[in-house]
């Protein structure tokens, strides 16, 4: 490796969607898609290989953030961090998501790496992956045979895998509308301020007053996807969150989860504290209005 | 001492335009025509293991490779990147044991990237692919990352002549029994009302100056090897490398680059050896050797990481009866400083408190980790983060306020310095401590900290420290400096003092012009010149303004007495009654029968045989002043640092609310340069307290080198910074002033690590002190 | 490999060049066009050394950047942001306030101040801190830069009041 050098390997510039997805559908696994391109460059620099890179950078039109109070959230694949961190509608409606997107990297990858690029890296740390877990939704993939929809539940299916056929691109991102009552949250742990998370947690939660309707929540860094706490969520579900609920809570995170040792972190404090954290972001969901 | 004109201003840096725009040079921003590039290959297979076979057949052939180079191809002779040596005697190197144990490319991996061939090809790219063609098989060695296992009377030998892997423990004939100290410890330990002690871990901290390490090399027509480095010691590295490649001195051309920061990294040489030794095999091409972020962890010195023992003895009063300590350090591959860190870890220790007795053991074993050598501080951080907390631990204890202890036990002018017989020259630790306990709020915040629940908890500590000023008279001290007068009566002064950045050549400046009396902008300095530039050791042990700056006032005083005595001569007055104003001399008083400097040097230049005399009406000879200067004391400066933190008992996490830096710095030539040092440097000592260490798995390869996983406090990590310059000028240092480089980084060690004592009531003995450490520790409660 | 014909508009200036497709803007910026004010620091993104602003304003790290997917893009490096010997006031201010050590991130730090200055000309502390992420610097501790950013942020409101 050498990050002074990138390897070898032809860059295509489609035009369209169609192009696009004809030149994936030529190349299959030995394309990769790129929009901002960061991930790849880092990731080449230190050893992966792919023969062709397929840049979104010449498609016009993928880089909308749309919200409708009826349909929700739609973030298309060239929607870069920073465009979801100046959107007010991202800010009020899906709290976690903006509090994901401003903590991620830094000023100069939020404004060229994209959402959908981060739930592509299907990273167990990926703070917005993390988000997008608990708000739901789907993500539209498109392919030479049309498109097709998958929920964030399906999604992730190992580290580094998604649900994404090697010759279909993600297109968008959908969120679904915000119902009465609805709460969201992100937050995580780092070693320092700029880093990737050692933990990182997001609580989505309809609230009918103090009593919880639904619960949805997700937790990164604790298995080689992010995952969803569901037992904890059907405590959640119905229940009146008193502090007793919490501490309730707080014991219970560290059966769901079997995290291991890292560079960032150890198991046993990931264990310890992941409970702690799930009851930060569901104070802090509530606490806002 | 307040008529000074430019000593004691916050003058602008010289350097500062040329760096916002960008324009300012580094090493790596040079092209030469037809240049070359280098590649050096490296082993990132194993840790410890022998090459067994090495075929460089296939890289050879490929397209656009100029040369490759094994072992055999290169200079057999041993060397040692660091340049310590070379300040001792040689009868003192041999007492103390120093060796040259490295080569330019190895057949005896020591460490995780070590340096096993060479690539030289027309392009960057090129020689990086060639290097993937390069054919090795390694005979694995076990891999021993500390010295508990390289130690073992069945280890693999990593040179002769060091059994046991024992690179280095204080030697016998200067040092009886191995220790350094005083008095008898065992007896004293008896009068011990109670005793404190730990095993302290401190952790492998990188410098991670933000420029990489890039070199140029090229042997010319003229058989002058030429080599274009960032080192901090030029003249150390020209006189290393000259043996090195059996090269005399005036056929070395050493250019001195910008430095893109230091910090200790690039004290002595990196990769100068291997880009020289590529040179030399391609006769008139330059080549670069560009090192990548990644290796800048693998190739270049780290601080020492190692276990750090240590036991304090107390009488109920507070009286420090007796410390007894011993720091084994995990050396790394190399030798390097071996002797240097081991030596002054307790060095530091010995000059900070009054002791009744101390007894010091430094042992240093070779280990499969990437080297160690210089970083900023030098041994003095990890005697930092033991000792500190121990008296903190102690004040407990006898319930005594950690500052009031601290104003009792310091050691004061007059008392043993860190290198025994010689007294310290001045001291203004109480002042340091008394105005930052005051601008941290010391006595309010301790009381309210005093007794705390719940999750969220505060707490404020305060660390000290003593460090150096030059390494006299333990190391040689010596710049040479020479100031030229133009015709135009301004002033160029030549030496070979670099400037990390820290402004050294700004301030040196300043030196210049006050003792010329001059105006700052009257003087150039020529700092880039090492064929004009005399002897200077380099910059290391917090030496550059004392030592240089004592060199420039020495060679301004010379060139401003010549000009005197000339214009005395003019004036029909004695030199000693003369004074210079807006560079007119003129007798003290008598402003109205002056001569103008401008007159003086101009005729010394323009100086013509008068037709009707045959003779000179004035006094010929261009002027030109100069200093062999070597100091005659090391004026130790003290500092103090007051920190408070907010620790989440839950999870660990610690924020750094506010900090206090306050140094005892003699006389600030340029206050807001001194800040800065004082800034950067808790920034760093907030790091090894907190974040930064390095990794590795069980065979020996580094987790984090890359900024991904090697932390460093970030814009928002760091707090509001306060920095206190306390001026008590030393009877040696230039205008009073003693460093304030290094010191800087190590109190701030201290007082973290005693902030967070004071928050949660328990400390942490091993550095960095991250969260998971926190809770561990609270669960254990 | 192959290769692209890109049009970058830098500092005001246009430049056509044929690049591989792997060619860093970095490398476009400091060796094909010895444009050497943009560091390489760290390769991957997150020292901030390399950064450039992009049609104007917007601050990226040109080390994780292909060249030819910049087609057409306008690119201000620090050097740019002298206009006709004049520094920026972002400039002066690093200058004024001492900011400046060893000077290898710099212009990264001057590009992104003034990034962060253009979209919210009166930050507080704690925004220039969080702001400043992405841009490392191992002298000052950030103490004197962060007093730097804020006399820009006054040098400017002053100037355009």
């Amino acid at each position: 490796m050498n990050t002074r050098i990138m390897p070898e390997f032809d860059l295509l510039l489609p035009e369209t969607v169609e192009q696009a997805v004809s030149l994936l559908d030529k190349y299959q696994d030995k394309a990769s898609i790129i929009s901002g391109g960061t991930d790849v460059c880092v990731a080449m620099k230190s050893g992966y290989r792919t023969d062709f890179l397929i840049s979104l950078a010449k498609i016009s039109g993928l880089d909308y953030l749309e919200y409708d109070p009826s349909t929700g959230l739609r973030i298309g694949a060239k929607t870069t961090i920073s465009q979801v961190l100046s959107s007010a509608d991202v800010k009020t409606y899906y709290p976690a998501l903006w509090q994901a997107a401003s903590i991620f990297a830094t000023p100069q990858l939020r404004n060229t790496a994209t959402v959908i690029g981060n739930l592509l890296r299907a990273s167990p740390a990926g703070d917005c992956i993390c988000a997008v877990y608990a708000l739901g939704g789907n993500i539209v993939l498109q392919g030479a045979e049309g498109q097709r929809e998958v929920s964030v539940d399906e999604f992730w299916l190992a580290y580094g895998v998604t649900a994404r056929k090697v010759d279909e691109i993600a297109i968008e991102l959908n969120l679904p509308a915000p119902v009465k009552g609805n709460r969201s949250s992100f937050k995580r742990l780092t070693r320092t301020n700029e880093d990737l998370a050692k933990l990182n947690a997001a609580a989505h939660l309809e609230m009918d007053g103090k009593k919880c309707k639904q619960a949805r929540l997700s937790i990164g860094c604790v298995a080689a996807i992010p995952m969803r706490l569901e037992k904890t969520e059907a405590l959640l579900k119905g229940a009146e969150i008193t502090d007793d609920l919490l501490e309730k809570i707080v014991t219970n995170v560290g059966n769901e989860i079997s995290p291991i040792d890292d560079v960032r972190s150890t198991a046993e404090y990931r264990n310890q504290v992941a409970g702690v954290l799930i009851k930060r972001v569901i104070t802090q969901a509530c606490c806002k209005s | 001492m307040s008529n000074f004109k430019t000593v004691g201003k916050s003058e602008r840096k010289l350097d500062a335009r040329g760096k916002v725009t960008g324009k300012t040079i580094y090493v790596d921003d040079l092209q030469m025509p037809g240049m070359l590039y280098g590649k050096v290959v490296r082993c990132y297979e194993h840790a410890h293991a022998r090459v067994k076979k090495l075929d460089l057949s296939k890289a050879a052939a490929y397209p656009g490779v100029i040369k490759v180079l094994g072992p055999e191809d290169v200079t057999q002779k041993e060397y040692n990147n660091s340049v310590i040596p070379l300040m001792v005697p040689e009868e003192m190197q041999q007492v103390l044991g120093d060796i040259d144990d490295q080569k330019i490319f190895t057949k005896h991996v020591k460490h995780y990237g070590d340096a096993i061939a060479g690539i030289i090809a027309t392009s960057a790219e090129i020689a990086e692919k060639a290097a993937e063609k390069v054919i090795v098989e390694y005979e694995p060695l076990p891999v021993y990352l500390t010295s508990e296992e390289s130690r073992q009377p069945d280890a693999v030998q990593f040179v002769e002549g060091k059994p046991g892997n024992l690179a280095f423990e204080l030697p016998e004939p200067v040092f009886p029994n191995n220790t350094m100290g005083w008095g008898d410890v065992d007896d004293a330990f008896e009068e011990a009302d109670f005793i404190v002690e730990d095993e302290f871990y401190v952790p492998k901290q990188k410098q991670c100056q933000m420029e990489p390490n890039t070199y140029i090399a090229m042997y010319d027509e003229e058989e002058r090897l030429h080599c274009w480095t960032s080192t901090q010691m030029p003249k150390s590295v020209q006189r290393t490398l000259s043996k090195l490649f059996e090269v005399p001195m005036h056929k070395f051309k050493l250019h001195t680059a910008t430095i893109g920061g230091g910090f200790g990294a690039r004290l002595g040489m990196i990769l100068e050896p291997e880009v020289c030794a590529m040179a030399l095999a391609v006769p008139g091409r330059h080549i670069k050797l560009q090192s990548p972020r990644e290796e800048d962890w693998l190739t270049s010195p780290s601080r020492h990481p190692g276990r750090y023992w240590m036991k304090i003895g107390f009488k109920n009063d507070g009286t420090p009866v007796a410390c007894d300590a011993k720091f084994v350090s995990y050396k790394g591959g190399y030798y390097l400083d071996g002797s240097g860190v081991a030596y002054t870890t307790g060095g530091w220790l010995s000059a900070m408190y009054k002791w009744g007795a101390l007894r010091y053991k430094g042992e240093t074993y070779f280990t499969n980790q990437p080297i160690c050598g210089a970083f900023r501080g030098y041994g003095n951080p990890q005697t930092n983060f033991a000792m500190e907390q121990l008296v903190d631990r102690a004040c407990n204890k006898l319930d005594i306020d950690p500052v009031e202890w601290r104003k009792r036990w310091h050691k004061d002018v007059g008392d043993d310095g860190w290198c025994a017989g010689v007294p310290l020259s001045s001291c203004a630790l109480d002042e340091c401590l008394d105005r930052g306990a005051e601008a941290i709020g010391w006595k309010d915040k301790r009381a309210k900290y005093a007794k705390q629940s719940g999750t969220i908890r505060r707490g404020v500590g305060v660390g000290v420290m003593t460090h150096t000023s030059g390494a006299s008279p333990m190391l040689l001290e010596h710049t040479v400096s020479t100031v030229k007068l133009n015709e135009d009566a301004t002033a160029v002064v030549t030496l070979a003092c670099t400037d990390m950045g820290q402004g050294s050549h700004t301030t040196l400046r300043q030196v210049a012009a006050e003792t010329l009396g001059f105006p700052v902008e009257d003087v150039y300095m020529n700092v880039d010149d090492m064929d004009a530039a005399g002897y200077d050791i380099g910059a290391h042990a917090s030496r550059t303004l004392y030592v240089g700056g004592g060199s420039v006032k020495a060679a301004c005083e010379d060139a401003k007495r010549q000009l005197f005595e000339r214009a005395a001569g003019i004036l029909e007055a004695n030199p000693d009654d003369l004074v210079m104003e807006d560079k007119n001399i003129f007798v003290k008083g008598s402003p109205d029968k002056s001569v103008a400097a401008e007159e003086i040097t101009k005729a010394g230049v323009y100086n013509f045989l008068n037709p009707e005399t045959g003779g000179r009406d004035k006094e010929p000879g261009q002027i030109q002043g100069y200093s062999s200067y070597f100091p005659a004391h090391n004026s130790p400066p003290f500092g103090a640092c007051f920190a408070e933190v907010e620790v989440n008992t839950e999870t660990g996490e610690v924020k750094i609310l506010e900090a206090v830096n306050a140094t005892d710095i003699g006389k600030a030539i340029n206050p807001a340069i001194a800040e800065g040092q004082l800034d950067g440097g808790a920034h760093q000592g907030f790091g090894f307290a907190l974040t930064e260490e390095m990794y590795f798995d069980k065979d020996g390869k580094c987790l984090n080198n890359s900024f991904t996983d090697y932390k460093m406090l970030g814009a928002s990590d760091m707090p509001k910074m306060t920095d206190i310059l306390v001026e008590n000028p030393d009877p040696y240092g230039p205008f009073g002033a003693k460093s304030v480089g290094e010191g800087g980084l190590v109190s701030p060690i201290g007082a973290i690590a005693n902030a967070i004592y004071n928050a949660i009531d328990v400390q942490i003995t091993e550095a960095p002190i991250t969260s998971e450490k926190i809770v561990n520790a609270l669960k254990n409660l | 490999m192959n290769n692209h014909d890109i049009t970058l508009k830098i500092n005001g200036e246009e430049h056509k060049v044929t690049v591989p497709a792997n060619r860093l803007l970095l490398d476009v910026l400091r060796e094909d066009l010895q444009m050497t004010e943009t560091k390489y620091g760290c390769g991957t993104g997150e020292c901030g050394a390399c950064t450039v602003l992009v049609e104007g304003n917007k601050n990226i790290c040109s080390c994780v950047t292909l060249a030819a997917t910049m087609d057409g893009r306008e690119i201000t490096t620090a050097a740019g942001l002298e206009k006709d010997g004049e520094l920026h006031p972002v400039q002066e201010a690093f200058i004024d306030e001492f900011a400046v050590q060893c000077g290898y991130c710099i212009p990264g730090m001057v590009l992104k101040t003034v990034s962060m200055l253009t979209e919210n000309p009166n930050p507080t502390e704690e925004e220039i801190r969080h702001g400043l992420e992405g841009n490392m610097c191992r002298c000052t501790g950030y103490t004197k830069i962060v007093k730097a950013v804020q006399k820009a942020s006054q040098i400017m409101a002053g100037s355009e009041s």
